[in-house]
C-alpha cells in the first residue's frame, strides 16, 4: 500500500463537494488504496447526517415570523427617515434648476423652447394625455408608515375611551392621557380629535 | 411580481421608490432568514424579532447600498453580524472560546451522551445534544458552518457574507467539521448509525 500523503483537509473537501474534478479523480483514485482516508471519508460523512438530521427537526415545520410586513413598517414609523433617496435627490435638484431658471426668464424660455422641441423629437409628443398610473404602484414608505401610523394612533385613542369608560378612570387621568395621543397625532386629523375630547373632559372636571 | 425579475432589479426599482419590490424581497427572503437565525439562536421569538431587525436595517441602507456583491449575501452578512452580537450580549451559557479547548468540550458533550449509556437514547435527545455540539463551536466556525452547508452558499460567498478570506473560511469549516468529528465520537461509536 503507497504511503498517504493526503491531508484530513483533502478529506473534509472532498466530502464537502469543495475539490474541482480533477481533484475528485485523483482524491477517490487514493482512496481505493488507502484504509486510512477512507476511514476519514467515512467519518465526516456520518457526522454531517447526523448534524443534517438534528438539524431538520429543528427547522422541519419552520413558518415565516408573523406579519412580518406589518411589524417592519411599524418599526420604521418609529425612527426618523433615513437619508435622501435617489429620487428625492432628483427632484430636489429639478427644484432648484427652477428656482434658478425663474430668475433668468429670456434664457429660461428659450430653454424651455429647446427642451420641447428635443422632447418632442426624441421621445414624442409631450402634450398627448398622460397616461393612467397603477395606483397600486404608488404606495410610497411614507404613505404606508403614515397609515401604520394612523393605526397605532387610533388604537391609542381606542384605549382612551375604553379606559374613560370601562374602567373609568378619572377625569386627570384621561387629560393626560388625551394630551399623549394629541402629540403622538401631531398633523394628523386625529390630533383635532384628541383636542375636542379634551375639551369634553375639561368641561366635566 | 414576477419570480422572474432577479433581486438586483428588485432593488433598483425599491430605489426608485416602489415599495412593493421591497415586500417581494422580502418575500422571497423571510423563510430563509428566520431558518438560519433560528439554527443560530434556537430560539423562536429571538429568532423572529431578530429577522425583524434584519429586514429593518436592509430597508434603511438599500438606499445607498451598491451591488458588490449579491443581495442575499448581503441579507446574510447583516444577519450574521446581528447573531454574532446576539451571542455576545447573550452569553447564556459558559463558552469555551479558545479553539484548542475541544477537547474539554468533548468530554462535557461525551458525558452527556454516556449518562444514558445501556438503553436507546430517545431521537429528540440525540438531536438536543447534536444541536448542542454544534452550538459548541466558536462564532465563526459555526457560522461559515451553517451558510456553507444550510444556506447554499459557495466557500466564496460565505467568504463575501463574513468578510474574511476563502482561506480562513476554508480553515474555520476545518475546524468545525474535526471538533463535531470529536464531540459527536460516542454517537459516531454506536454502530447503528
Ligand atoms: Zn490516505
Amino acid at each position: 500500500m503507497p504511503k498517504c500523503n493526503k491531508s484530513e483537509a483533502q478529506a473534509i473537501d472532498y466530502v464537502y463537494g469543495e475539490l474541482d474534478v480533477s481533484q475528485v479523480v485523483d482524491f477517490e483514485r487514493h482512496l481505493s488504496t488507502c484504509n486510512n482516508c477512507t476511514r476519514k471519508v467515512n467519518t465526516y460523512k456520518r457526522v454531517l447526517r447526523l448534524v443534517d438530521e438534528a438539524e431538520a427537526e429543528l427547522t422541519a415545520h419552520i413558518i415565516a415570523p408573523r406579519n412580518l410586513e406589518a411589524k417592519l413598517y411599524r418599526r420604521l414609523a418609529e425612527v426618523p427617515p433615513v437619508k435622501p433617496t435617489l429620487s428625492s435627490r432628483l427632484s430636489d435638484f429639478a427644484t432648484g434648476l427652477l428656482l434658478t431658471l425663474r430668475e433668468q426668464k429670456v434664457v429660461s424660455f428659450c430653454l424651455f423652447i429647446f427642451a420641447v422641441i428635443s422632447v418632442a423629437f426624441f421621445v414624442g409628443n409631450p402634450f398627448r394625455p398622460a397616461p393612467t398610473f397603477d395606483m397600486s404602484q404608488i404606495d410610497s414608505a411614507d404613505a404606508r408608515i403614515e397609515q401604520y401610523r394612523h393605526q397605532d394612533i387610533q388604537r391609542s385613542m381606542e384605549d382612551v375611551l375604553r379606559n374613560r369608560h370601562l374602567r373609568n378612570s378619572d377625569g386627570w387621568d384621561t387629560v393626560s392621557q388625551l394630551n399623549r395621543v394629541k402629540d403622538q397625532a401631531q398633523g394628523t386629523n386625529w390630533a383635532n380629535i384628541a383636542k375636542k375630547h379634551l375639551k369634553n373632559v375639561h368641561s366635566e372636571l | 411580481m414576477d419570480k422572474l425579475i432577479d433581486d438586483e432589479m428588485l432593488v433598483t426599482q425599491f430605489k426608485s421608490g416602489s415599495q412593493k419590490a421591497f415586500d417581494e424581497l422580502m418575500k422571497r427572503y423571510e423563510r430563509k432568514i428566520f431558518g438560519y437565525l433560528l439554527r443560530s439562536v434556537r430560539n423562536y421569538e429571538d429568532a423572529e424579532e431578530l429577522t425583524l431587525e434584519v429586514f429593518f436595517k436592509a430597508y434603511r441602507a438599500l438606499g445607498s447600498w451598491e451591488p458588490k456583491a449579491k443581495f442575499s449575501t448581503w441579507l446574510y452578512t447583516i444577519a450574521s453580524n446581528l447573531s454574532i452580537d446576539y451571542h455576545r450580549s447573550k452569553a447564556r451559557k459558559p463558552v469555551y472560546m479558545l479553539e484548542d479547548e475541544d477537547v474539554i468540550e468533548a468530554r462535557v458533550v461525551a458525558t452527556d451522551i454516556s449518562s444514558n449509556p445501556e438503553k436507546q437514547l430517545e431521537e429528540k435527545e440525540r438531536g438536543r445534544i447534536i444541536r448542542e455540539a454544534v452550538d459548541e463551536l466558536s462564532s465563526k466556525q459555526k457560522a461559515v458552518f451553517m451558510l456553507a452547508r444550510y444556506e447554499g452558499l459557495q466557500i466564496k460567498e460565505v467568504a463575501e457574507t463574513l468578510g474574511m478570506a476563502e482561506g480562513t473560511v476554508k480553515i474555520h469549516l476545518h475546524r468545525a467539521m474535526k471538533k463535531l468529528q470529536t464531540l459527536l465520537r460516542p454517537l459516531l461509536e454506536n454502530n447503528e448509525i
